[in-house]
């Protein structure tokens, strides 16, 4: 597949532009929107808001979770691409129609315009919000 | 949308190219000739087609020139040509109806881009694009398109193919420093002393603009130099808010006692722009010192260098952090306005207040603060403005921050035994002389309510417990008819130095404190003296119990080990001093109160080595004895109070 690796190369130029000139330039925005279609707007406005938190547990595991317009907090993992908001069911899951949902791709852009907060907690917390959300989906 | 950030740019972009992209294409169908620039047009043959995630990916070959040029039978793939990656967006692959040997000419703006690990280049942005047709064959083809675009394979892409945006150097980088891993790689040497003002760069005055620099390369070594407004305490959880939105708290597990006081010391600065910020730094072992934080930071300038945003907040979700904010609007001297040259200056009379605020917090590591104390008193303080009880209770208005100097009379904690000590709320009744020199329409004394969320020093509590106290009261939240001290109100034994008194009145009380009478406006859970005569007294519902004098537990149990000892579940002990309570209902007949007598349930404490002399009747028993006796003046707390029936719930107190 051709996407993916498109995808991760047009974030790693956004990382390597911001790095250098603490800037994004336009065609690397609408290269975003490109690829990401109608994710993309909505997903730099939650880096806008600071709304992604890396929290890490002392063992290294490391989630993300996502502040969503609604107020909701979105759990999005980092070994793989998940997040638990109705949108990536559907368009990702189910419809195979976008490769990310917002929050995702929020994460990703925090991570490549240093714009993650960062959140230490105790292993049992994560667990707790690991398994908080199964508790939800049920 | 945030003003000024990337979502809104991106939005303008695609606006504009939107625009562009529907003025081509009614350019092509009105016009058939190819627009003039040929240089920078892509012309490529499709070989095969494949969807990704409604992208199309069309792998092609690049051609040099148009085919139409050439007779069908050259068109023969030429395995010298390059191959070419090439995207098209749902919409632009509808317009297309692309399939395999089309030739698409490709007009600028496209976009190149290499991959890391293919040979392949990828093209996308290839919205002005169009098809070439051979004439001969277009309307055979245009008929069985739709049997193409079933067959064109459609790519699921597995969710375990996660992007990496760190090179190698990067991560090997971040996995030596510390636990809070920056996200930013740390080109940066944390050990330079970031306490000399001269190794680092020039100081800015904007906190806006630190912000925005935030995660750019040297925004560590930014300082901007913002004036403190105010200096308070919040209790610790209060530093996780942000993740507090929506169902679930972040941290589940709740402050216990023995823990240590999880409060951190917090700044609100305002900058020359007049812009505010919350800077939460760090714990505090010991709640003592933030009398004197307050006493040499307020007023101050101080320098922050390498702050984290912890929340960018609003109005709406902080209304706490807003009023505090809203007590200190407009400025007192003019502010300066974003993008103007240094010298112009605005005047503050127009001013909107501030709708948002960025809450800051240090690295972890050292503390990148700043104050110099030595310095004067900026222009921008606005000290805390001391109102007498008086005038604050005759303010209109809601949620309104206000500062005061009164005398504390009583203290009541509101225990539950379910809730856990650092969850109390506690009521103080206060009085100043603005209350106790008027006749008629307020109250001689006022409840002041402390909620959990108002971090008290050790010093306060101890103050407070042992005797009457004036305690400075600055930015406690004054509406709905109540005075309450929430989070950032604090509590001080001296008056600061500088406070703007409005002409307030705070001498000293002279002579006693006195208490409103018990009356028809009488209510619940307040304190008022009582006066009347003994016209009866209810004797079947008199009785007494002891209650363990550490926790109050109304249950004493009988000691299994010595039956002459009781024992309180609760603090699993002996009570060896047990307070006796009881409880009698009292016909008053009293002045203030006129429908009828007044049944006053007197619920009494008594230890057991302490006798009170002023309700000599509960001593004995004998009703005859106390019939028409004159009781009063008491100062009591009242319960509750009921109309019908005509009762009144109250307990003598002894003021501080």
């Amino acid at each position: 597949s051709t996407l993916p690796a498109v995808a991760e190369e047009l974030l790693r130029e956004i990382k390597k532009a911001f790095q250098e000139t603490s800037q994004v330039p336009d065609d690397l925005l609408l290269g975003l929107k490109f690829i990401f279609g109608p994710t993309a707007v909505p997903a730099l406005d939650l880096v806008d808001q600071r709304s992604v938190t890396r929290v890490r547990s002392p063992s290294g595991r490391i989630l993300y979770q996502v502040l969503g317009s609604s107020g909701k907090l979105y759990t999005c993992y980092s070994s793989c691409h998940f997040c638990t908001c109705p949108a990536f069911g559907f368009s990702v899951l189910q419809k195979s129609e976008s490769l990310l949902c917002k929050h995702i791709l929020a994460v990703y852009l925090s991570q490549a315009l240093g714009a993650c907060q960062e959140l230490a907690v105790s292993e049992e917390q994560l667990t707790n919000i690991l398994l908080a959300e199964e508790e939800d989906e049920g | 949308l945030c003003r000024g950030g990337l979502a809104e740019r991106l939005c303008r972009l695609q606006n504009r190219e939107r625009s562009a992209i529907s003025f081509w294409r009614h350019q092509c169908l009105s016009d058939d000739k190819i627009p003039s620039d040929k240089s920078s047009v892509l012309i490529v043959r499709i070989l095969e087609i494949v969807e990704e995630c409604t992208i199309q990916v069309a792998i092609c070959q690049q051609l040099d020139q148009s085919p139409a040029t050439l007779s069908p039978e050259d068109a023969v793939i030429n395995a010298e040509e390059p191959i070419l990656k090439v995207l098209f967006t749902r919409e632009t692959a509808a317009h297309l109806k692309s399939r395999p040997q089309d030739v698409i000419h490709i007009y600028p703006p496209w976009q190149k881009l290499l991959l890391q690990n293919a040979d392949v280049p990828v093209i996308m942005n290839t919205y002005f694009s169009q098809k070439v047709l051979c004439s001969e064959h277009s309307e055979a083809r245009e008929k069985t398109y739709g049997l193409t675009k079933m067959l064109i394979r459609k790519n699921i892409i597995s969710l375990a193919q996660t992007f990496r945006l760190d090179d190698v150097d990067d991560k090997l980088h971040q996995e030596s420093s510390d636990n809070q891993v920056p996200c930013a790689p740390q080109t940066h040497n944390n050990g330079d002393s970031k306490r000399h003002p001269s190794a680092l760069s020039a100081v800015n005055d904007s906190l806006l603009e630190m912000v925005e620099s935030q995660g750019a390369v040297g925004w560590r070594e930014v300082q901007v130099q913002v004036i403190i407004q105010r200096v308070y305490c919040l209790p610790a959880r209060e530093g996780y808010r942000s993740h507090t939105q929506g169902n679930k708290p972040l941290c589940a597990a709740p402050v216990t006692n023995s823990d240590p006081p999880n409060v951190r010391l917090c700044l609100l600065v305002q900058d020359a722009y007049g812009m505010f910020s919350e800077v939460q730094l760090q714990s505090l072992s010991s709640t003592d010192d933030i009398e004197q934080y307050c006493r040499r930071w307020e007023g101050k300038s101080c320098c922050l260098a390498g702050m984290k945003i912890l929340q960018r907040t609003t109005r709406g979700r902080a209304l706490g952090l807003f009023s505090l904010i809203d007590s200190l609007w407009p400025p007192v001297v003019p502010v300066k306005v974003p993008g103007q040259s240094q010298d112009s200056e605005m005047m503050t009379t127009n001013l909107p207040p501030p709708s948002f605020c960025y809450i800051l917090t240090v690295q972890s590591g050292e503390i990148h603060v700043e104050v110099d104390e030595e310095e004067q008193i900026s222009n921008l303080y606005q000290p805390p403005a001391v109102h007498g009880l008086k005038e604050i209770l005759w303010t209109d208005g809601c949620n309104k921050r206000c500062s005061f100097w009164a005398q504390v009379l009583y203290q009541r904690l509101q225990t539950k035994h379910s809730v856990p000590t650092d969850q109390r709320e506690m009521l103080l009744f206060v009085t100043d002389s603005t209350l106790q020199n008027v006749v008629h329409g307020i109250p001689k004394v006022v409840a002041v309510s402390v909620t959990a969320s108002c971090v008290l020093s050790m010093e306060i509590m101890e103050a407070l417990s042992a005797g009457s106290r004036l305690v400075f009261f600055k930015d406690a939240l004054w509406g709905n008819g109540r005075i309450i001290c929430v989070e950032r109100t604090v509590l001080l034994l001296q008056k600061p130095l500088l406070c703007s008194a409005a002409g307030a009145d705070l001498s000293e009380l002279t002579g006693p404190v006195r208490l409103d009478e018990l009356d028809s406006t009488t209510q619940a859970s307040s304190v008022c003296a009582l006066r009347g005569t003994v016209v009866g007294v209810n004797e079947s519902t008199a009785f007494s119990w002891p209650t363990c004098n550490r926790c109050g537990n109304g249950k004493l149990e009988v000691c299994p080990q010595d039956r002459e000892l009781l024992y309180c579940n609760q603090c699993s002990e002996v009570v060896t001093t047990p307070v006796l309570k009881m409880q009698l209902e009292v016909f008053l007949s009293c002045p203030s109160r006129s429908q009828g007598t007044v049944k006053v349930k007197v619920w009494h404490e008594i230890t057991l080595f302490v006798l009170l002399t002023r309700l000599l009747f509960l001593q004995t028993y004998e009703v005859q004895s106390v019939l028409g006796k004159e009781v009063g003046l008491l100062n009591c707390y009242i319960h509750s109070i009921t109309s019908h029936p005509n009762c009144v719930v109250l307990e003598e107190i002894v003021l501080l």
